[in-house]
């Protein structure tokens, strides 16, 4: 039996190699920032990014209202009972509040004296109340029809700045007993800035023609425009460098191929290519994949990763037993076999899918999860406990089991590590939420994530050709073949030695991609292939604004620079990390 | 490998990709939602059309079905599709109940005319302020343009066409700023269109006056434009001229929004291969002969400098087309962007199908003649 004191020495000498590399990439991490630093665009871009990040951040606390919601509706105080109207920035108007008063004296709200207030408000134990507004002057007075009377008609009661005083030449006089519009500045303390001035402190950015605050549209934007940045750049790195690289690494046919359809993608132009997409999926509401899809992707993910570690961790005294080596090589075949194996009985020869086969009903779904998870973990903890491949008897299947499990075995992380990802996997499927035979991945797929999806699809196939270049070159260093000629498998080549030697270039795509996606992603919402009219986003910002461009600027632009500075800050930021990698400037 | 052989292998390469784009065209049509049968007899559908041999009443929606031949396998419908490709029938538009070849053929010059100006404006600025920001390598006027390349590369294109409208295209009551200074009237440049709009009298959009067959470029055609149509137009565009002149000035705005991304991208990547290039010894020897400075750069330094640059004149037509779609929509041109976004919008397949088609031929073409080109300028490409 095998205990933990077997490999003190190698574990401590990992320990110290591991302690070595810190401080070393500590020196060249400070070292990079002295590079860095050199730049001023560099550092503004820097600036620019963190700002941005921490607007979106903060957003909530910056904001005077919530997008979505009226301006005059702030903390669920005042209602919506007046002519929305687009204000300019800084303008007083922001704080004036219009109200019809009834002077029919046969109406029931007639009296001398009209309260301010707002309209009718459902509150929540659903009886209507009405919130009172103090008055601090009065503005215009009209009649139904829109002409103007002489604003002493009305005065504010000086003991209670609520209530308005009706004269009584207004309330006999018979032809306004429709109702007269009064327009007064009410104390708007809700809605005021903390943290500015005062006297500018009210709708910085002005307001649109729903009389919503745009400085609070263009904040809650940042959230959304970073969020589609990071994400379809992350996505979009993560595929592209998974598809780069194996058609770098394994070149010929492979290679051949992968690139071919990169070329179809850079022959139609990606801005056409995603508003096609983002229209080929206009009905999907939610992102699903089925469920033989989701059982069988993390079965061949752990199988093909089992019989990689297979392969690679089998000692190299005992490759030379040729016995060992027939079986390995069977078993490797047999473990990535068995999810194949398992798709074709459920699937193909009796037309039924898994759920069927197993008896369960569609709502049933996650029980099968549960069962393929169970018999893959003993499966793969019985194989990949390289003893087994070395060991003569098969009858022992039952004692490796209950030796993985074991506390004081020393491969038992191997056992860990499959039980954790098949935690992982079904929390994320309980989390997910199932419908009927397929795993939810999205539930709400909204248009934000057509937009994202599409510029995915479209984006990937330039990150695989910069990987493909990289890898190429690195692959034909010596270090990669010495790598090669000790037997490590083609994964852990790819994984370990290439991959850390071609990131830089990928680094500063990364960080001008997701400037460059906030661009595309606000362009499909400027054509209305994008974002939902009304949504807090920078693109349909200005894309509403076009209609009152002329007479409103502002609507257009404040979300206008606020997408430039984003964008520029990102491709400053980029434009320095690229100075920094560059090996010329790494003397 | 001679040249002619390099094209020919350019040639071939492209097929495969050109079929890609057709299988790739053909399935988006196919993926999206909406029934072209159902959207062409649009609230008659249930209207009873014909009988079949049986007696069976066939409805319109039935009729339409048969007619596009949409119960057909898809390998027979994709093979049909493409071999009508080939004979030049791109099948009807829904929307515009004209054949697509027809749509595309309208639109596409408009586009390539924006596009090609804009690379016109972009091209000559990029190179000439990438050249002195090389030259005067970080001093105070590379810092500066540096800047302002990013930044224009940062701009969204639809938001900077919309503030050249706005203060450029616009009287002073808008904000505009042209009047105070030109003494013009309602700002320096028209607003939006391709034209001033009593051109398209007396039909909406149509130019009666350009010539048939021309090549549809009218800052060309309107050389072309024959002395009786010019005498019965009235006298503010009587002349060549002044129609050249309306619709310069309807393209000035359009092609500075899309052209100044280009512009700033492309003074990046001239400064960086011109760097690389002032550190060559040949360059070093011409100094050494005591050439002037001007000489140095201009004469030996760029044209080797110049040879990388071509490489991205293909990528900037691409993005040109790309761009052209948010241009387009804020100016209001008929061109291809916009007859993409209407078409997507109204789900009218056969052009969306035609005008992904047309648009990659165009990119695949123009990236065709630039490798040729390149490989001319630099034989050495020939040799991989």
């Amino acid at each position: 039996m095998k205990s933990w004191d077997d490999g003190r020495e190698n574990r401590e000498e990992s320990r110290r190699r591991l302690r070595e590399a810190l401080a070393q990439s500590r020196s060249d991490l400070s070292r990079s920032w002295k590079i860095y630093k050199r730049s001023l665009l560099a550092m503004l871009g820097l600036f620019m990014v963190i700002s941005v990040s921490m607007v979106a951040m903060f957003a909530e606390e910056i904001a005077v209202e919530h997008p979505y919601r009226n301006l005059q509706d702030t903390e669920d105080k005042w209602s919506i009972d007046y002519e929305p109207r687009r204000v300019a920035p800084f303008s007083e108007e922001c704080d004036w509040h219009e109200q019809k008063i009834t002077t029919n004296p046969n109406s029931p709200l007639f009296s001398d004296t009209v309260v301010a207030e707002s309209d009718d408000k459902v509150g929540d134990d659903n009886r209507y109340y009405r919130d009172t507004l103090s008055v601090i002057r009065i503005i215009k007075l009209e009649d139904s029809k829109g002409y103007n009377l002489n604003t002493s008609l009305l005065s504010i009661d000086p003991s209670n700045s609520s209530i308005l005083i009706v004269s009584s030449e207004l309330s006999s006089n018979t032809s306004l007993y429709t109702g007269v519009w009064v327009t007064y500045e009410f104390d708007n303390e809700a809605m005021h800035h903390w943290w500015l001035p005062d006297g500018y402190d009210v709708c910085i950015f002005g307001t649109n023609d729903q009389g919503q605050d745009l400085f609070s549209k263009v904040l809650y934007g940042a959230k959304v425009s970073l969020k589609i940045g990071l994400t379809v750049a992350t996505l979009t790195v993560i595929i592209g460098t998974i598809v780069g690289s194996i058609s770098g690494y394994f070149g010929g046919r492979v290679d051949e191929f992968i690139m071919r359809i990169c070329d179809i993608f850079f022959a139609i132009p990606g801005l056409i290519l995603a508003m096609a997409f983002v229209a080929a999926m206009n009905q999907v509401t939610s992102l699903t994949i089925p469920v033989w899809l989701g059982v069988l992707i993390p079965l061949f993910v752990m199988a093909s990763i089992s019989s990689s570690y297979l392969s690679s961790t089998v000692p190299l005294d005992s490759i030379v037993n040729e016995r060992t080596m027939n079986r390995l090589t069977y078993y490797r075949w047999w473990i990535l076999a068995i999810p194949i194996v398992l798709f074709f009985l459920g699937w193909l020869p009796f037309g039924i899918g898994w759920p069927d086969l197993f008896g369960l009903s569609d709502d049933n779904t996650w029980r099968l999860i549960a069962t393929f998870s169970i018999i893959v973990l003993a499966g793969i903890v019985t194989l990949a406990d390289r003893r087994f491949v070395l060991d003569t008897s098969i009858e022992g299947g039952l004692e490796r089991v209950r030796e993985s499990f074991d506390w004081t075995n020393p491969w038992r992380y191997l056992t860990f590590r499959t039980v954790a990802v098949f935690i992982a996997l079904a929390l994320l499927f309980n989390f997910s939420g199932n419908e009927g035979g397929e795993i939810v991945l999205i539930k709400d797929f909204d248009r934000l994530w057509k937009v994202q999806a599409a510029l995915i699809f479209t984006g990937w196939p330039g990150y695989s050709r910069l990987i493909r270049g990289q890898v190429l070159y690195v692959k034909e260093m010596t270090f990669v073949e010495a790598a090669r000629s000790v037997g490590a498998p083609s994964g852990r080549i790819m994984f370990r030695h290439i991959l850390p030697n071609a990131w830089a270039p990928l680094l500063v795509a990364f960080t001008l991609d997701i400037g460059g996606t906030i661009l595309s992603a606000s362009g499909l919402s400027f054509i209305g292939l994008g974002a939902e009219p009304g949504t807090a986003e920078w693109g349909i910002l200005i894309s509403e604004s076009r209609r009152y461009f002329l007479d409103s600027p502002w609507l257009m632009l404040y979300p206008g620079l606020a997408i430039a500075v984003t964008v520029l800050g990102f491709n400053l930021l980029g434009d320095g990390i690229r100075d920094v990698v560059d090996p010329k400037n790494r003397r | 490998m001679k040249l002619h052989e390099f094209v020919v292998r350019r040639l071939l390469l492209l097929v495969p990709v050109m079929v890609g784009v057709a299988v790739f065209t053909f399935a988006i049509a196919h993926i999206i939602p909406g029934d072209p049968a159902a959207i062409q007899c649009g609230d008659k559908c249930g209207l009873i059309v014909d009988y079949t041999d049986d007696g069976d009443p066939i409805t319109a929606y039935e009729a339409n079905r048969i007619r596009l031949k949409m119960d057909d396998p898809v390998l027979e419908q994709f093979w049909r599709y493409i071999t009508d490709l080939a004979e030049g029938d791109w099948g009807d538009s829904l929307l515009y109940h004209r054949p697509v070849v027809d749509v595309v053929k309208d639109a596409a010059p408009i586009t390539l005319e924006m596009s090609f100006l804009a690379l016109f404006i972009a091209y000559p600025l990029g190179i000439f302020l990438g050249i002195i920001s090389a030259v005067r390598q970080d001093r105070m006027f590379d810092h500066v343009s540096r800047f302002f390349a990013i930044a224009f590369v940062s701009l969204p294109i639809f938001w900077f066409a919309m503030m050249l409208q706005l203060y450029l295209a616009t009287g002073t009551e808008h904000g505009g700023i042209c009047d105070p200074i030109f003494g013009t009237e309602g700002g320096c440049f028209p607003i939006y269109g391709r034209h001033d709009p009593s051109f398209t009298y007396p039909e909406d959009g149509y130019m009666w006056f350009y010539p048939e067959g021309g090549t549809g470029f009218h800052l060309i055609d309107s050389w072309f434009v024959t002395d009786e149509k010019l005498a019965t137009l009235p006298a503010e565009w009587g002349s060549n001229w002044l129609l050249f002149k309306d619709t310069l000035m309807h393209l000035a705005l359009p092609c500075t929004a899309l052209g100044i991304a280009s512009a700033g991208s492309l003074l990046r990547y001239m400064r960086a291969s011109l760097l690389e290039v002032l550190h060559e010894d040949y360059v070093r020897t011409a100094r050494a002969k005591g050439l002037s400075e001007f000489r140095v750069v201009v004469v030996h330094a760029c044209r080797n400098a110049l040879v990388p640059i071509v490489t991205i004149l293909g990528f900037s037509i691409g993005g040109a087309i790309g761009g052209a779609v948010l241009t387009e929509t804020v100016f209001a041109f008929n061109g291809m962007g916009r007859v993409a976004v209407t078409s997507l919008q109204y789900l009218d397949f056969t052009v969306i199908m035609g005008v992904t088609l047309i648009t990659s031929v165009i990119f695949l073409l123009s990236n065709l003649i630039v490798d040729i080109t390149y490989a001319i300028i630099d034989p050495r490409v020939r040799l991989e």
